[in-house]
């Protein structure tokens, strides 16, 4: 044998080797034989393999999207639009996808338990029976002005449940809160509405006939009261008529998501926004000739230039595109109205669309319709209603306290002290679904199902026309859980007497069927001669709706005559920096816990699984900060520490925060994550009662600390930084 | 340092080194293939396939997903009682005791199944049965077998053999049938 | 636009690819970056999520994701439009001849890039060569349960037509094409042609401002060939020659 080893025994070796590999791979752990475990009984409508759509609606928030849900054997494989609902017309948005991640979390409540506010989740499980025993008591047992119950935005369902059970028993009705109705400032929306149009409604805005959008902080496009519905509005303003395309013009101190896709971004001073859209309002007035309307009558546009630090040719030309619009139309929303003087920048915004003349015509301001089944518009609890509730919480008025669908120790800024009045009330019962903050720090969990899992029905907010949408359940629960109107009902029915005959209903359907019982014989997308065909079409199609718009005209009148006392919002704090927080666009206000939700990018920094800090790049540079540093947000409410992101579309005064994560539970993709920005807002409201919170200033420090962000653009991606450092 | 290496290989050490190696190899090789070999695991009920179709009962009338959808499925217990509650036998017969169970204590049993292809294959019944196919040409004659056992290793040369058998000269066709894109997404 | 496919010396299969048959158009002055997309994307394909580090890393596994890119410095700073950037599905896609395992190969009868999972063995070879980085690879067994506890109950959310990928493997853009032999295999059995709008891909049927548009392009007078022939119409990286199947419509 040569000593030399031959080219062609190298490759046989080498083959042989390679066959044995691909051996080896090809036999991975995956087991060869499975076990398959028929239906005992297959449930109607299914087939092995093929997959059964059920009509619902999105819980993620309450904007009462419509969903189909493609289920797979038992399982809920997708969420599609649900494409007849007139909100979202068969769109959905992320959050709505991720819902699936909800219905199959790992951390959620899998039990009833007896919690007694420890800091995990108890492992003490109750019998529904039990729980059910406890809540009768809760509700016997305790004098009823002192019992309250707190609920979240939706489901209305279940709202008008314990409503109809609060009034009654002789309880003070419930308390509607949520972080989104925050920072939408809904409560300023709806005062502002009231104050101008003499009626308690929410305004609706045309956006999709519009021609010149100008929008002053309203994110429509992220989270803003419905925001499929904007983003459809918006698609339709920008390219529906072939004939012109549509214009956005967005003030807002930070380019937002919204603002991103506006065609000018205007960043004003923030607190300003009621001064530009009066003198905005005098600049159309005087370009039109004529008569200068009363509400802008006494603005210097000059002045308010220099105070807002924009050019008055910018203000003179903005003026002049409103002028020659057809339909133009201007909304108020977000930050604008989180001011020191919200209802004042909401006013006169409706002031200048009532100048503009668009009132009750295409593309112009309406008054929102009622929803089916509905008597008045009830809005959420602002903050200072809020804070009133608080208020009464410590001073020992509320014994009982039901929570549903709202998580306030983590939503409401801490210096509200939620967590302590919580405390202080003797005993908490949680419906959560998911072990968050709220719910870990209440004497029992007694887990609701997920929205999926749910009966019930939600009223669209924003919608031309009244919807009703209807939820069922997808799926059969997964855990052990039970909807919180089944253990109401079972309550009250234990308890006898006038519990009983509050809510005389078998379950949760019969209450459900009690409320659509109005609507039967109605002209609309489906009509019924009787209830039980009408639950069914209304699960079918999830929801009812009327056919025809029915959008109320508001007075224009009052609105261009009302006298403004135009001055700048004040701003608390001592700090050198406007501070903006906002709603996460890809978490919303719950979403931290859906790891899909973590993993995408937010659509303008790309930033994902975190919290940052946006700060103009010269501002950083003058301050010695780059990119990631931690630096410590400190007001007087307390500090956050967060890493910056380097954003080049902010005012360089301005620091801006999402709001989202900062959980301390509510599962492990959540808990541990990032901060809280509300942590360092505080008790101010504007003269809606709403919170205040782009009203602060704050100092910025640094830490000397560094955390890398993770984030989907390259790192040599924003001005060439890091290019330089090679 | 290769070529000492490779000196090294072929010198009275490196041969035994190498025999050590590829009796490893081998044996790991070995433990793959027993891996994929297994015979499967018990049915819970030894279910006569020859004894139902001899009585005349439809393939699909159990299977009913294959004309319709990619899985033929399993047929539900509610399905096997609605004939075998007439017959007295069900009530004595200890093979049938597991369907007794779990239609009066709904304690569910599970079947393995035999004709399976892995996950990264996705096989549809509905086209193949529409192509005029019989459940026999792939899974063969159930008239001779009690349990269901897999006349042949469902493997891709087998579909493809079958694939471009069936295509014969039509082109597009044949692109159609041997696309990867068919059955590997 | 059309290109000189004599000049990109393009021959035999090549050229009859260059029509394509499946086609995306995407409104970049539609689209508002909302990233309803790329979740429904994930859902369907039972894409996996790799945390913080990965993320980190840049291993995220996005079949789809919104690039957008600054321009001007403040106050004239703006973004360039949304551009979702996903698999072009490319008529001559750079990424099929470098694969040593013939796991990315073109489907003649879809005329898609295709990802053979079990043939891939992970040699990163066709990411390195995609000039739209829109290929992601399996660092981890994310989707095992025994890696991560948490998968056996997310995976009842798992959509049972696409394959669950595990560690090593390339993954990309489908163009939905479990979505695409569902419609057909219905409309067979009905024994007609797959109607225009009929199906479309996950991305498609969640955007809400309706920016994404999927169809045949090769049947001129479907939606998506419209919209493709509108002169807003560009294609990303065109000058490669690498004929790519998603038609992008600038702002303005």
């Amino acid at each position: 044998m040569s000593k030399q080893i031959s080219r062609r025994d190298f490759l046989k070796l080498a083959t042989a080797g390679a066959a044995t590999t691909a051996v080896l791979t090809g036999c991975g752990p995956t087991s060869r034989f499975v076990d398959r475990e028929p239906y005992l009984k297959m449930p109607e409508y299914t087939y092995n393999g093929m997959s059964t759509y059920y009509a619902t609606t999105c819980r993620e928030c309450a904007a009462a999207c419509g969903l189909v849900v493609r289920t797979m054997q038992g399982r809920a494989i997708k969420v599609e639009g649900n494409a007849n609902h007139p909100v979202n017309l068969g769109k959905t948005c992320a959050r709505g996808q991720a819902t699936l991640q909800g219905l199959y979390n790992p951390d959620r409540v899998e039990n009833p338990v007896k919690q007694a506010r420890g800091a995990q989740l108890s492992q003490e499980t109750l019998d529904w029976n039990a729980a059910i025993q406890i809540v009768s008591d809760a509700l016997q047992n305790t004098d009823p002005s002192e019992i309250a119950f707190l609920m979240g935005m939706a489901p209305d369902h279940l709202f008008d449940l314990v409503s109809d059970l609060a009034n009654a028993i002789g309880a003070p009705a419930p308390v509607r809160f949520g972080a989104l109705g925050m920072f939408e400032a809904r409560a300023t929306l709806s005062k502002a509405a009231e104050n101008l149009f003499g009626k308690v409604s929410m305004p609706f805005f045309d956006l999709e006939n519009a021609d010149v959008v100008v929008s002053f902080g309203a994110n429509f496009l992220e989270t803003w009261l419905s925001p499929v519905a904007f983003t459809r509005g918006f698609a339709k303003m920008r390219r529906g008529n072939p004939e012109r395309r549509g214009y956005f013009v967005q003030f807002e101190p930070r380019m937002s998501q919204t603002a991103s896709k506006a065609d000018e971004w205007i960043p004003l001073r923030p607190g300003t926004e009621s001064l530009v859209a009066l003198a905005l309002g005098r600049l159309i007035a005087e370009a039109r000739g004529g008569a200068v309307p009363a509400a802008f009558a006494s603005i210097d546009p000059l002045t308010v230039a220099s105070d807002a630090g924009l050019k008055l040719e910018t203000l003179e030309r903005l003026a002049q595109t409103l002028v020659n619009a057809h339909h133009p139309l201007v909304i108020p929303g977000g930050a604008a109205l989180g001011q020191g003087n919200g209802l004042a920048a909401a006013e006169s915004v409706l002031a200048l669309n009532a100048l503009l003349g668009n009132f009750g015509l295409p593309g112009g301001v309406f008054v929102s319709p009622l929803a089916p089944a509905q008597d008045a518009y009830h809005r959420p609890a602002s903050a200072k209603e809020m804070a009133d509730f608080i208020a009464k919480m410590k001073s020992g008025g509320v014994k009982v306290l039901f929570i549903h669908g709202v998580n306030p120790v983590f939503e409401m800024p801490k210096q509200f002290g939620f967590a302590e009045a919580l405390a202080s009330v003797p005993q908490v019962i949680s419906f959560a679904t998911f072990p968050d903050e709220t719910a870990l720090a209440a004497d029992y969990i007694l887990p609701d199902h997920h929205g999926l899992e749910s009966w019930g029905y939600q009223r669209a907010v924003v919608s031309a026309k009244p919807v009703l949408s209807g939820a069922q359940p997808v799926v059969t629960p997964y855990f052990n859980t039970r909807a919180t109107a089944d253990v109401f009902l079972a309550a009250a029915a234990l308890a006898g007497g006038k519990f009983a005959a509050a809510l005389p209903f078998a379950d949760e359907v019969a209450f459900i069927q009690s409320k659509l019982a109005g609507l039967v014989g109605e002209e609309g997308f489906f009509a019924a001669p009787e209830i039980n065909s009408f639950t069914a079409y209304f699960q079918q199609y999830g929801g009812w709706w009327t056919n025809d718009p029915s959008l109320a005209t508001p007075s224009a009148a009052s609105a261009i005559a009302k006298r403004f006392t135009p001055a700048a919002a004040e701003f608390t704090g001592e700090g050198e920096f406007f501070f903006l927080p906002f709603v996460s666009p890809t978490l919303g206000e719950a979403g931290a816990n859906k790891p899909w939700l973590q993993e995408l990018a937010d659509p303008t920094t790309t930033v994902m699984w975190n919290t940052w800090v946006e700060m103009n790049p010269e501002t950083a540079h003058e301050l010695g900060i780059e990119n990631d540093d931690v630096v410590q947000i400190v007001s007087e409410a307390g500090g956050v520490e967060a890493p910056v992101y380097l954003y080049p579309a902010i005012r360089p005064d301005v620091i801006a925060m999402p709001f989202g994560q900062g959980h301390t539970a509510y599962g492990r993709f959540a808990a541990g994550r990032g901060v809280n920005p509300a942590d360092v807002l505080g008790v101010h409201f504007n003269e809606a009662g709403d919170l205040a919170f782009a009203g602060m200033k704050v100092e910025v420090k640094k830490t000397g600390k560094k955390k890398i962000l993770s984030r989907l653009e390259s790192r040599i991606g924003v001005y060439g930084e890091g290019l330089e450092k090679e | 340092m290769v070529k000492r290496f490779f000196e090294w290989v072929i010198g009275p050490m490196g041969r035994i080194a190498v025999v050590i190696v590829g009796m490893f190899v081998f044996s790991l090789a070995a433990f793959g293939v027993y891996q994929t070999q297994q015979n499967p695991k018990p049915q819970p009920i030894q279910f006569p396939h020859n004894l139902h179709v001899g009585l005349g009962i439809q393939c699909l009338y159990c299977h009913p997903g294959a004309s319709k959808g990619p899985s033929a499925g399993l047929p539900t217990i509610s399905k096997c009682w609605g004939c075998h509650q007439q017959i007295a036998k069900t009530q004595t017969s200890p093979k049938l005791k597991p369907l007794l169970d779990a239609m009066t204590n709904g304690t569910n049993f599970v079947w393995v199944p035999v004709a399976k292809v892995p996950e990264f294959v996705h096989f549809n019944h509905r086209p193949h049965i529409a192509a005029g196919l019989n459940c026999e040409n792939c899974h063969g004659d159930m008239t001779k077998v009690t349990i269901a056992e897999n006349p042949q290793v469902m493997n891709m040369g087998w579909c493809l053999n079958c694939h471009r058998q069936r295509a014969g000269d039509d082109e597009a066709k044949l692109t159609k049938l041997t696309d990867c894109g068919t059955c590997h997404y | 636009m059309t290109v000189d496919l004599n000049k990109l010396h393009a021959v035999g299969a090549i050229a009859e690819a260059a029509e394509g048959k499946w086609g995306m158009v995407i409104d970049m002055d539609l689209c508002t970056g909302c990233q309803a997309c790329v979740a429904a994307c994930a859902m369907e394909n039972n894409i996996p999520y790799v945390e913080e580090e990965d993320a980190g890393y840049g291993r995220s596994m996005h079949w789809i994701r919104t690039e957008r890119f600054w321009e001007g410095e403040y106050p004239e700073v703006k973004i360039s439009g949304y551009q979702p950037m996903l698999c072009q599905q490319c008529g001559k896609a750079p990424c099929e001849p470098v694969c040593p395992a013939f796991a990315t190969v073109h489907s003649q009868a879809e005329q898609l890039n295709l990802q053979v999972y079990n043939r891939c063995v992970g040699t990163r070879y066709c990411a390195n060569n995609c000039p739209y980085q829109v290929r992601s690879f399996n660092w981890r067994d994310y989707q095992d349960s025994r890696v991560r506890p948490e998968i056996t109950i997310l995976a009842n959310q798992f959509n049972p037509d696409v394959t669950v990928r595990r560690r090593g493997v390339m993954e990309k853009c489908t163009f939905c094409i479990q979505r695409i032999h569902k419609a057909q295999d219905k409309a067979k059995s009905e024994g007609r042609e797959v109607e225009d709008g009929e199906f479309t891909t996950a991305c498609a049927q969640a955007c809400p401002a309706n920016a994404i548009t999927f169809g045949r392009i090769d049947h001129p007078e479907s939606l998506v060939s419209q919209l493709a022939r509108s002169p807003r119409a560009e294609h990303h990286l065109e000058e490669l020659g690498t004929l790519p199947r998603v038609t992008y419509l600038k702002e303005g």
